[in-house]
């Protein structure tokens, strides 16, 4: 070997050597990080791919009477664009945008198709990786989104991504939506309603996991690391009755509108159990449209107005002050209490001398107020006593939150005046809620039995029933029995000869109840200010009247459209609703006896048809109808005095005739034929564009036309 | 059989070896550590990237074997035109380049439709390019003016280029060439004087992308060294992930295919494949694979003891020391020694064309030691010319 080759060689080396070196503190640092350091580590990987989650349970739903959803969690998604994703560096990209822009703008109406193109075209160019582009898509919009051009290809070619949250929908929008109420997350936010009240029931015990991280970024439960499943919250059957809800929504609605209301609500409820079947509170909003803003029934306090004389002369029954055939002299109409203002009956000219029944009936403010302050100018404490006694201001610790405060001006209070009793008997210087009024008259309609009102009957896990809330009796009964046959009688006279009379006439049910209409005290600032009065106008019952099955409160404040009455504005909302209960509750009908002449004298018409049941209903009408020739279809004719069928004589593979029929008998007969219907109009039928007798061809189709 | 790997596998057997074992080791990280890629662009299709790294190490193997079929004092006469060839395509990828992570490293060629690392290109090409002069000026190799200067001028223009987008290739590069350098006999005064020119380069260029506010990487160099030096505090997310898995991988590691930290690790087939070995293999299989790179450095340096031809011996080392060396600073980052860097662990991880200038160099390698085999035989004839 030569120098110059030992030079280099020994160079070589010495690179070697030093590439040793490297190597033994590389191999001495695996060996700290391993046996040092080891421990350390391990733990952190254990922090660093593995998590605790909380699993989040399933908020329980809440019912109707008879099992529809009215409140339920429901999956939304929202919806990211990840434009870094392959398929939006395709080549063919810019027309597949323009399909998709097209497709979102359809499924969505929120932008147009162009507006979308350049949202997907900006986020492209910027290569947003997470892009917000929809919140609370459904699940079957999402379904739909996932068929979309470049969207199909799925969360890593096409970019789509899904995050799925849970939302409070009530199905049936803002039918009770009040009542039903919500839960809010944050703190300082009001929660009302069933939503809030039951919060514990509903919401359900979360559980944990343990996640551990996996190839895409995607965590899969370590299930022998110990699991805790969520529990799912409870149903609640609340007591409202869709049906019902749905009609005193939709009638209040279009009251409030007809007469420009402020706010108006009704109340339904049952006089037995006390469960309320139908409540709905509209005020209307700074856009003129009505919405179930604040539950105005369980909570907004006022004056009552003439609804309060019932209890103000059932008072004085009960104190065996008076009595309904006692008399009073309401004179011209106009009486002053103090100078200077005067109290009014609506009748002008008064109704001079009448009976303490008579004026309650045509609520006569003079006649009731000159009766209790007769009674009780002695001694007015004893008034607010008894009224104390009968529960009219007792509270009713509803199930749900919110109770407005009911009030009795009692003789302790700086504003007890001279005129205190008088304007008390009428409804003035005593607050109730419209629940605490519905509630008081529930219980004359209940034979004196007080229910507290309720809104929620069961509560059910899993389907199974936990808990059945009974009714709950306030008071077995507020008065003696006369007084309360007394106060029924009044309530109805009220129907049947006083200020509700025009309205229930012609009712196939009897009706008891009383009208309300009160001035409003505008903020404490009185009850006329700036020369404008406002009104609350009420109507509170029960029906039937013989045998009480549901009793109703309705409520307008300020109607603004120049009628004010509680018998014009109110009352109808209340009739509609008991209208529509009577017609769905068969239970309520009294039986109807066949008027054998009117059958007698008018033959009733026969439409062409089967034999079957057009003997059943002639049997049920005490018809008598002789058969000519017995036969699957037939037509009905009178000859002479006698009813009787004849054969139409239809023969197989010939096209029927049908005219004469109605469509339910042509559908069947024709059908069954072979022959393909099309038909319009409604009736019997008129003609037929087949020719009758003619042979039938497969596939043939025929027109009727009905009329 | 033997007879037929003796005719047509020529050269160093044991480097055919340790290369056949690099390839293997090399599909099992790398089918291990791409699950989370093909989860994330081919829809879990975890065949699609081993498929695709298969065919390539095949190709490198042709190219291998074509590379050790070529007489070695070929690559003396390429030398130049690679240079020639290289520097304008360090120019374009400099200004035009495919942008990859802040840093224009790649170019697409036209024809080919192949995107490929130019510093690769130019670090095979410098490497033989300073072999040749080497060679050539061993007589007067002290001099300054004609050995020194005509040697250092390419080494501190291909530096040059590459340094703004890729500083640890550069400096991988620019060591390889002082240690060529070292080993020629080139005064030590002189390579000094090539370490401040070093020096004094990135001084300037960190102080330009100052003042012209192109901080892009330098940033990320800032970050990274900081990152390293204080300690566990503010330790990068990947230098965390890489510890864990070399620290929860044990002595005989977790087995193949089980590792966890590959869905933490970024890059876990390139950058950090030496932790991802670890936490699967262990210490052992650790220890293995460092083995295996040194041992590839002692065959070199049995070559280079067989060979009398300056050349030879310049080319062998130069090729040698570039692929050991990466693959050291690759294991010491892994192991986080160094900051990190983005050298990846030649032979070993995922990556086409870096792959195929690998095998290139090894061709060069297996042809040297091919031609040092022959002499061997026929000695006399040497001595005769």
């Amino acid at each position: 070997m030569s120098d110059l080759k030992k030079d280099i060689f020994r160079r070589v080396l010495f690179v070697f050597s030093g590439f040793c070196l490297l190597a033994v503190l590389i191999v001495w640092k695996i060996v700290s990080l391993q046996f040092y350091e080891g421990e350390y580590w391990s733990q952190r990987s254990q922090e660093l791919t593995i998590k605790f989650e909380t699993t989040e349970p399933v908020r329980g739903s809440i019912f109707s009477d008879n099992g529809s959803l009215l409140s339920a969690s429901v999956p939304v998604f929202n919806i990211y664009i990840d434009f870094t994703a392959e398929k939006f560096k395709d080549k063919k990209i810019d027309s597949k945008l323009d399909s998709l822009s097209g497709s979102l703008s359809a499924m969505f109406k929120d932008r147009t198709p162009s507006e979308y193109r350049r949202i997907l075209a900006a986020g492209k160019y910027r290569g947003y990786e997470y892009y917000l582009l929809k919140r609370n898509v459904s699940y079957k919009q999402l379904k739909a989104m996932r068929q979309l051009p470049v969207f199909r290809h799925g969360r890593y070619k096409g970019g789509l991504i899904a995050e799925q949250k849970t939302r409070r929908e009530k199905p049936f929008r803002w039918l009770a939506e009040r009542t039903l109420g919500f839960k809010s997350n944050q703190k300082d936010q009001r929660s009302v309603g069933l939503e809030a009240a039951y919060h514990d029931e509903l919401k359900g015990v979360s559980g944990w996991r343990v996640m551990q991280k996996i190839a895409g970024g995607i965590y899969k439960p370590l299930r022998n690391e110990g699991e805790v499943e969520p529990k799912d919250g409870r149903d609640i059957i609340s007591t409202i009755n869709v049906n019902l809800q749905d009609v005193a929504e939709n009638s209040l609605h279009y009251h409030l509108k007809l007469h420009n209301a402020q706010s108006g609500c009704v109340v339904l409820m049952e006089v037995s159990t006390g469960e309320i079947k139908a409540i709905a509170n509209l005020t209307r909003g700074n856009d003129g449209n009505y919405r179930e803003s604040y539950n105005i029934a369980v909570g907004h306090c006022t004056e009552p107005g003439s609804t309060f004389k019932l209890p103000a002369l059932m008072a004085a029954f009960e104190d065996n002050k008076k009595l309904p055939d006692d008399s009073v002299d309401t004179g011209n109409g106009i009486y002053y209490w103090i100078p200077g203002k005067p109290m009014k009956d609506s009748h002008e000219g008064g109704y001079g001398k009448i009976s303490v029944q008579r004026s309650f009936e045509v609520s006569s403010n003079i006649g009731v107020s000159k009766i209790i302050n007769q009674a009780y100018a002695g001694n007015p404490m004893e008034f607010v006593t008894r009224l104390r006694n009968m529960h009219v201001d007792t509270r009713l610790n509803l199930q749900i939150q919110g109770e407005g405060r009911a009030f009795i001006l009692d003789t302790s209070s700086n504003y007890w005046g001279k005129t205190a009793l008088p304007y008390m008997s009428i409804g003035y210087s005593v607050k109730m809620t419209p629940l605490q009024t519905l509630t008081f008259y529930n219980a004359v309609a209940n034979n004196g039995k007080m229910v507290k009102p309720m809104f929620v009957k069961e509560i059910r896990e899993q389907g199974k029933t936990v808990k059945i809330f009974e009714p709950e009796v306030i008071s077995d009964a507020i008065c003696s029995p006369a007084t309360l046959r007394m106060a029924q009688q009044m309530l109805e006279g009220v129907v049947t000869k006083g200020t509700a009379s025009d309205l229930f006439k012609g009712c196939q049910y009897t009706v008891a109840g009383k009208t309300g209409t009160a001035r409003i005290n505008q903020q404490g600032a009185g009850y006329e200010v700036d020369g404008i009065k406002k009104y609350q106008a009420s109507f509170v019952g029960y029906f039937p009247a013989d045998k009480p099955k549901y009793s109703c409160i309705v409520v307008f404040y300020e109607p603004g459209a120049g009628q004010f009455y509680a018998s014009k504005v109110a009352a109808p909302v209340f009739r509609e609703l008991a209208d529509k209960i009577y017609s769905t509750n068969l239970e309520l009908h009294q039986e109807l006896k066949p008027d054998a002449a009117i059958i007698a004298g008018n033959f009733p018409q026969f439409k062409k048809g089967r034999s079957q049941p057009t003997k059943v209903v002639s049997n049920h009408l005490n018809l008598k109808i002789t058969d000519v020739i017995s036969d699957e279809w037939i037509a009905v004719k009178k000859d002479k005095n006698e009813i009787k069928t004849f054969p139409l004589g239809y023969t197989s593979g010939m096209v029927p005739d049908v005219t004469g029929m109605g469509l339910r008998d042509a559908l069947l007969l024709l059908e069954n034929y072979g022959i393909a219907v099309q038909a319009a109009g409604k009736g019997k039928v008129i003609s037929q564009s087949l020719q009758a007798g003619s042979r039938i061809s497969p596939g043939s189709q025929i027109q009727l036309t009905l009329n | 059989m033997k007879a037929f790997i003796e005719r047509y596998f020529k050269g160093d057997k044991y480097i055919w070896g340790i290369v056949l074992f690099l390839s293997f080791a090399s599909l099992l990280a790398v089918y291990s550590s791409t699950g989370t890629l093909a989860y994330k662009y081919q829809g879990g299709n975890t065949e699609y990237y081993i498929l695709k790294h298969f065919a390539i190490i095949l190709m490198g193997f042709g190219i291998m074997y074509a590379a050790h079929r070529a007489r070695y004092t070929f690559y003396s006469g390429i030398s130049l035109i690679a240079i020639v060839i290289a520097v304008p395509l360090l120019i374009i990828t400099l200004f035009a380049g495919t942008n990859l992570n802040e840093a224009s490293r790649w170019i697409t060629l036209p024809v080919l439709n192949l995107s490929f690392q130019t510093s690769d290109l130019a670090k095979v090409a410098l490497i033989l390019f300073l072999a040749r002069s080497l060679s050539h000026k061993q007589d007067n190799i002290k001099d300054f003016k004609s050995a020194f200067l005509p040697m250092i001028i390419p080494v501190i223009l291909i530096c040059g280029l590459i340094l703004p987008s890729n500083f640890s290739t550069a400096a991988v590069i620019f060591m390889t060439a002082v240690v060529l350098m070292f080993i020629g006999r080139v005064s030590s005064k002189y390579i000094l004087m090539l370490f401040a020119t070093g020096f004094a380069g990135l001084a300037l260029f960190i102080g330009i992308a100052y003042l012209t506010k192109y901080d892009g990487r330098i940033k990320t160099w800032q970050n990274r060294i900081e990152n390293h030096i204080s300690g566990d505090e503010k330790e990068s997310y990947q230098t965390q992930q890489a510890k864990i898995a070399i620290a929860t991988g044990g002595i005989i590691g977790k087995g193949p295919g089980s590792s966890t930290q590959r869905n933490f690790l970024p890059h876990p087939y390139s950058d950090f494949i030496y932790a991802i070995i670890i936490e699967e293999y262990g210490l052992a299989g650790g220890l293995l694979v460092l083995f295996m790179y040194l041992a590839l450095f002692y065959r070199v340096i049995m070559i280079v003891r067989k060979t009398s031809r300056a050349f030879a011996t310049f080319i062998a080392i130069g090729c040698g020391f570039s692929l050991v060396f990466q693959a050291l600073i690759n294991m010491a980052v892994a192991v986080s020694l160094f900051p990190v860097t983005g050298q990846p662990l030649p032979m070993l991880s995922m990556g086409g064309t870096s792959i195929w200038f690998t095998s290139l160099a090894i061709g060069i390698l297996l042809s040297v030691s091919r031609e040092t085999e022959k002499t061997e035989g026929g000695e006399v004839a040497t001595v005769a010319t």
